[in-house]
């Protein structure tokens, strides 16, 4: 759509190059008393938890399907994919809606079941570590770095991991699998 | 065959079986008169050129063998006596009979006991000299070196060849024309199978000028090369001569075939259309565009005048047959329509009509939470109002549900060409048959469909229908058949891919399944369950990869682009029968009727198009060990979502005396029954895709937003059961229970 | 003169001494159809006929019409390659009906 035209146009480059890469900016939560981070660019909105629906035949991080305003998005329980058992739900539950791209550029809403959220923090880029080769019970491709903010130390989340298509089909017909064979006998 | 050729042919055969009537009955009085015997010669011998010219094949199976005895006695091998005269009027008379069927356009469908009469004539005319008769055909008559030279008649079939008519004017000649030269120029194209010479208009001795040309000629000529090769042997004859060229029968069929592939995309001249086609060669098109210019100046001075149209000037002019003049003309209608019908569409962008079926199916949604509410707070005012709000959204739903539907006719029509070329291409002689074009279903299904149908169509074409040969060796007829067919069937599409070849070998399809570890060598698989088998990958029957089907993409990948749509592919196949592939595909992803039932505090919504009907039930109806259940002598497998979905239960205690309900669903011939807690009845179903993360997951195809807000799973019915069948044997009855 | 003329008892034999084209057609027809009127029977001999294009080709069509008419006998008889050539591709042996000896060679 043409714009009416009101000026020359100068300014328009200089005033894009304002962000600064140095700091960047963390959502951080908590999930089974741990505090974990991501990048406050990749977080759309955090909305209470609202009436989930179960799917069936999914696996248990799969907690289910929300309706956000009016669009069926999937809820991961963020416990559960870390093997920290399946999370109770309570007041200070929360669902970090994220964005993770799929294949062919394009991207899909997925909300991340967490206990509870604590801040936004601003890192500097000193205080970003790579992932150490051994977690502490983490699976470690789940970890993108370690930040730090004074003393206290969390685990920056690899979004496109955890909700890697490929990972979460092949949990998927692992309990398909195991489904199958229960019911054979 | 053009009617104006045809009627010379008539004109031509009627006054010479006068002459030849002339003759004999003036042999009867002069028996041993050369003139006569030539006469009646000639006429045989002409009537039967002619035919042939023609391919009036029944007309020279006659006239041949009366034209050697008329030899015979020519030559003084025969005698002529009051039989043989009288034997040869009748000949004359069957003879006159068989063209008498050509006058009447029967030439198709000749009288079998005409035929028969004929062969009777023959057998007493050759027989009765049979000794005198094998004696002269077994050697060429006494004289050796005189026998007269006679073209060998019918060398090749006389349907297929070009009909040639050259009828050169009065001053060809002094022109420096030789007409002997283009027809021996039109040797080096073809085989002359015939040549007819007339000189119609050559006046008596004392008026005709040796100077002036009187040839015409008929010439039957086999030959591959096209009619524009044809016609420039001709090229400099084009001022003193009248050229028509009519194609051999086969072409006539090429024609009528090209004229199918003709793009719709602008409206052609007629002119064009059939040059296009290569029908009608441009020097002819402009022959027939100056006669219509010269009606058409006639007309303006004499209004009275009838211009014709190109057509008919075609076919008049012999240009081109009437059949193919006719299709070009209802292509061009076709074309035009479609052309009409165009300008009265309005381009769209497609992203544009889809925001609009979404908002449509918003619509829906918040329509139903106002439903929720007027009913929650039972505002009787409201209830009428809001009932004809809901009328109105659920015909805004269909109309704009119905804006993206388009028929599946002209996705079948692309594989037209496909059949040509690869047929070609393979050697192989298949048709196309297509039926149930007009069934519609929405475009985005459409798209997707294409590339699972091509690789089928493919399939069928290059493993499915055998090599002419193959085929004849069987039994079966050469030209092998490929249909695709399209109907609807409850809130589905079907669509078939059907060939009359091969078939699929099971044994083949088993051997390869165990050899890749599919099934194991006890395990005990139905003809139906072991067909299935070719949509696993790694099961190809054809072990040489072909440059059409085989590039790497097999049966498995066609079934999950038909799974992505939320379908099913079956196949069924009989050994050297064929084979045939049926998919069922939903008409939209978009909004669909839908039957909302409880399994404890989930609710499902199972497509309205599926359930046939729902019953109460008591738990002692049901056969818990069997899984089957027997409804008014109705014997049906069924399944019980709460277990089946793993759901957990919401109420604690005995459930003996629960009472639950049966949902009895439908696909194609399969009947289930499924067992849940509560029913809501219909509703308008928005589908809700599940997203990526849901890829694969069977037995639910999306979720759908319900007036409270609240998310509900669509049921894939098909998927369940198929689960079912998969997780228990005992439950196998569900599938193959028809 | 382009023919040569034997009359014998009523039958004339002709010899052709030239091509039978359309520059010697007019000519030729005159005194082809001169013999033709003048005597009952009629032999033509065409085996110096070294070329014979369709206005020849006319004359002999236009004598064999004429005489049936005339009530006349004409036979056409040693036909040279050229003409053997040009009856076999127009397919006019059977038509003309004169027995045609081939020259040596080709006779198989």
């Amino acid at each position: 759509m043409a714009e009416l035209i009101t000026g020359y146009n100068i300014e328009y480059e200089e005033t894009k190059e304002s962000h600064d890469e140095s700091n960047a900016q963390y959502l951080t939560f908590l999930i089974a008393g741990e505090t974990f981070a991501v990048g406050i660019l990749d977080v759309n909105e955090i909305i209470e938890v609202s009436e989930m629906t179960d799917v069936p035949m999914m696996p248990e991080f799969i907690r289910g399907v929300i309706n956000l305003r009016g669009a069926v998005v999937p809820v991961i329980d963020l416990a559960a994919r870390m093997e920290r058992g399946r999370s109770e739900l309570d007041k200070r539950s929360c669902i970090v809606l994220v964005e993770t791209p799929l294949s062919d550029n394009q991207y899909q809403v997925v909300g991340m079941l967490v206990d509870s959220v604590n801040e936004i923090v601003e890192i500097s880029q000193d205080h970003i570590q790579p992932a150490p080769a051994m977690g502490d019970g983490i699976d470690t491709r789940f970890i993108k770095a370690m930040g730090r903010v004074d003393e206290l130390f969390f685990v920056l989340l690899d979004i496109e991991n955890i909700l890697s298509n490929e990972q979460i089909t092949n949990l998927e017909q692992l309990k398909r699998m195991h489904q199958s064979s229960a019911t054979t006998l | 065959m053009v009617d104006d050729m045809k009627l010379t042919f008539l004109q031509e055969s009627e006054e010479l079986l006068q002459q030849m009537e002339d003759a004999l009955l003036a042999m009867e009085e002069a028996p041993d008169d050369e003139e006569h015997l030539n006469s009646v010669f000639r006429a045989m011998h002409t009537i039967k050129g002619a035919a042939g010219i023609f391919g009036y094949d029944f007309i020279v199976s006659f006239t041949h063998p009366v034209e050697t005895v008329m030899d015979q006695v020519r030559s003084g091998n025969r005698s002529v006596d009051s039989d043989l005269v009288a034997l040869l009027l009748e000949c004359k008379d069957h003879t006159a009979n068989l063209v008498q069927t050509v006058a009447s356009d029967n030439e198709d469908n000749v009288p079998a006991e005409l035929l028969e009469n004929g062969c009777e004539i023959l057998a007493r005319l050759t027989g009765e000299g049979s000794e005198n008769n094998s004696v002269k055909g077994a050697t060429p008559s006494v004289a050796g070196a005189s026998s007269p030279i006679e073209a060998e008649p019918q060398k090749a079939t006389p349907n297929d060849n070009w009909v040639i008519a050259l009828d050169f004017k009065q001053d060809a000649l002094r022109n420096g024309l030789d007409p002997l030269s283009f027809i021996r120029y039109l040797q080096r194209l073809g085989e002359i199978v015939n040549i007819i010479t007339f000189t119609h208009d050559m006046p008596a001795a004392n008026e005709m000028d040796p100077e002036t040309c009187y040839l015409s000629f008929r010439i039957a000529l086999h030959s591959d090369s096209n009619k524009d090769e044809i016609e420039s042997v001709f090229e400099f004859a084009v001022d003193d001569c009248d050229i028509r060229i009519l194609p051999p029968h086969s072409k006539q069929i090429t024609y009528l075939e090209l004229l199918e592939d003709v793009e719709p995309e602008s409206v052609q001249r007629l002119g064009d259309i059939l040059v296009g086609i290569g029908a009608v060669t441009q020097q002819e098109l402009e022959g027939a565009l100056n006669e219509q210019e010269a009606i058409i100046d006639e007309a303006v001075a004499n209004p009275e005048q009838k211009v014709k149209p190109l057509g008919e000037i075609l076919v008049e002019r012999n240009v081109v047959a009437k059949p193919v003049v006719e299709k070009a003309l209802k292509k061009q209608e076709d074309n035009r329509e479609k052309a009409s019908r165009d300008a009265q569409y309005i381009r769209v962008d497609a992203n544009r009509l889809g925001q609009l079926i979404n908002l449509v199916g918003e619509l829906v949604i918040s329509n139903a939470a106002v439903k929720l509410m007027v009913d929650k707070y039972e505002i009787q005012e409201a209830q009428e109002v809001v009932a004809g709000v809901d009328n109105l959204v659920e015909d805004i739903r269909d109309h704009a549900l119905q804006l993206r539907m388009v028929q599946i006719g002209d996705t079948f029509s692309r594989f037209r060409r496909v059949v040509r070329d690869v047929s070609k291409e393979l050697n192989k002689d298949i048709k196309l048959v297509i039926t149930g074009g007009e069934a519609e279903l929405d475009k985005t299904v459409v798209e997707k469909i294409n590339d699972p149908l091509t690789h089928l169509v493919r399939n069928s074409l290059d493993h499915g229908i055998e090599s002419p040969e193959e085929r004849l060796a069987k039994g079966k007829p050469a030209q092998g058949v490929l249909r695709l067919n399209a109907l609807h069937d409850s809130g589905h599409i079907v669509i078939q891919i059907a060939d009359d070849g091969a078939g699929l070998n099971v044994e083949k399809i088993r051997a390869k399944a165990e050899a890749i570890g599919l099934v194991k060598p006890d395990q005990v698989l139905s003809h139906r369950e072991t067909l299935r088998l070719i949509f696993e990958p790694g099961l190809s029957t054809k072990t040489q990869a072909s440059n059409l089907s085989g590039r790497g993409v097999g049966m498995d990948v066609v079934r999950r682009n038909i799974d992505a749509l939320r379908g099913t592919v079956e196949v069924d196949s009989s050994v050297d029968k064929g084979t045939v592939v049926t998919i069922h595909l939903p008409l939209t992803l978009a909004i669909i009727d839908g039957f909302m039932v409880g399994v404890s505090g989930e609710r499902y919504v199972i497509p309205l198009s599926m359930v046939e009907e729902c019953v109460e039930i008591d738990n002692h109806q049901l056969d818990e060990q069997r899984s089957y259940v027997n409804l008014r002598g109705d014997v049906m497998p069924f399944l019980r979502l709460r277990e089946f979905f793993d759901v957990p239960d919401d109420e604690v205690g005995d459930h003996s005396d629960r009472r639950e309900s049966l949902v009895v669903v439908r696909f194609g011939r399969t009947k289930a029954g499924l067992v849940v807690d509560q029913l809501f009845g219909e509703l308008q179903t928005v589908i809700k895709p599940l997203g990526k993360l849901f890829q694969g997951l069977k037995g639910i195809s999306g979720a759908t937003v319900l007036g409270s807000g609240d998310i509900a799973l669509i049921l894939d019915v098909q998927g369940v059961i198929g689960l079912a069948s998969q997780r228990g044997g005992h439950k196998q009855g569900l599938v193959d229970h028809a | 003169m382009s023919i040569d003329v034997e009359n014998n008892n009523g039958v004339c034999r002709v010899v052709v001494k030239d091509e039978m084209t359309i520059y010697t057609a007019a000519a030729m027809k005159t005194d082809l159809m001169d013999q033709l009127t003048r005597c009952d029977e009629l032999e033509i001999s065409l085996q110096d006929v070294s070329e014979m294009d369709s206005a020849g080709l006319q004359l002999m069509l236009l004598l064999k019409s004429e005489e049936q008419k005339l009530k006349k006998e004409l036979r056409f008889v040693k036909h040279s390659q050229a003409v053997i050539d040009v009856l076999e591709i127009l397919d006019l042996v059977a038509h003309f009906g004169d027995p045609i000896v081939l020259p040596a060679g080709e006779a198989q």
